[in-house]
């Protein structure tokens, strides 16, 4: 019964926090909201009984993710224009098709038979690192995707560093010219 | 009334869609992108809500799987919002539409 209490005033202002997404006009009010959306949804991970995924979301997802979308809308000084509205005409046929969907999914989804499994395992810290790290032959072998995830974050940071560059090569060229 | 993993699913379901709608209908850049992470959020909350249905061995899968989805929404915020900088210094202009005319 507070576990119920608990879903609806988090659900309530993860939603909330969506539509504000979606209704403000500058995207420094629209990143602040959805970083709010993100804390309440890791309240929801560890209600359900995941609390590491919960303390994961707050770290990467409304620290690390937000923190980089803020900090790019105020070094952009022209995140904030006037002259682009907000939506067009598309959005007339977006909206009610985007509606349809949830309805149909949804639809769907009430009629499928859920339950709560009462002996399932709550992801502490414990268990999700002897998962993550079980490096046994007959293991699920977690940790090869986890070595994989290093290299992507890696080349994904490069490619960051290599795509926001003003002209490529000019550090290079500088520090020769210097050095002469 | 007890919670139900149904509540779940539906909460799940009404932020992917709030997701969708910002990602395709809004225009400035920065919305698109926020909207892609919302939907990742709300299909991140829906692995966690079927895990809980399933028995013991098998819960710990839909609690990993949603790790390493936060890992590469991460590497995908990095990119995607280099580009975002890399093509506003082109038009400066962040409305979505002024970058149809890409080629390549």
């Amino acid at each position: 019964m507070l576990a119920l209490v608990y879903f609806i005033i988090l659900g309530v202002i993860a939603v909330g926090a969506a539509l504000c997404v979606l209704l403000s006009r500058h995207p420094l009010y629209g990143a602040l909201s959805l970083i709010v959306s993100m804390v309440s949804l890791a309240g929801i991970y560890g209600l359900v009984g995941s609390p590491f995924l919960g303390v994961v979301q707050v770290m990467v997802y409304a620290g690390a993710i937000m923190m980089l979308v803020t900090f790019v809308i105020m070094v952009l000084n022209g995140a904030r224009d006037k002259r682009t509205p907000m939506f067009d005409g598309v959005s007339l046929f977006v909206i009610p098709a985007v509606i349809v969907l949830a309805g149909l999914v949804g639809f769907a989804l009430v009629r499928a038979p859920l339950a709560f499994d009462t002996a399932t395992l709550p992801g502490s810290v414990k268990l999700t690192s002897e998962t993550l790290f079980d490096m046994a032959a007959t293991g699920p072998g977690y940790f090869l995707l986890f070595e994989i995830i290093g290299v992507l974050l890696l080349s994904a940071m490069v490619a960051a560093i290599f795509l926001a560059k003003k002209h490529l090569g000019s550090v290079v060229a500088e520090n020769k010219e210097e050095s002469h | 009334m007890e919670l139900q993993p149904m509540y779940v699913q539906i909460l799940a379901l009404v932020l992917f869609a709030i997701g969708l709608t910002v990602a395709i209908a809004r225009r400035n850049l920065f919305f698109v992108l926020m909207g892609v992470e919302l939907a990742l959020n709300a299909v991140n909350l829906s692995f966690v809500g079927f895990a809980k249905t399933l028995p013991a061995e098998a819960s710990v899968v839909g609690q990993i799987v949603p790790l390493f989805s936060i890992a590469v929404a991460a590497a995908e915020a990095c990119v995607g919002f280099a580009m975002v900088i890399m093509i506003f210094r082109n038009k400066e202009s962040v409305d979505a539409d002024s970058y149809s005319d890409m080629k390549g």
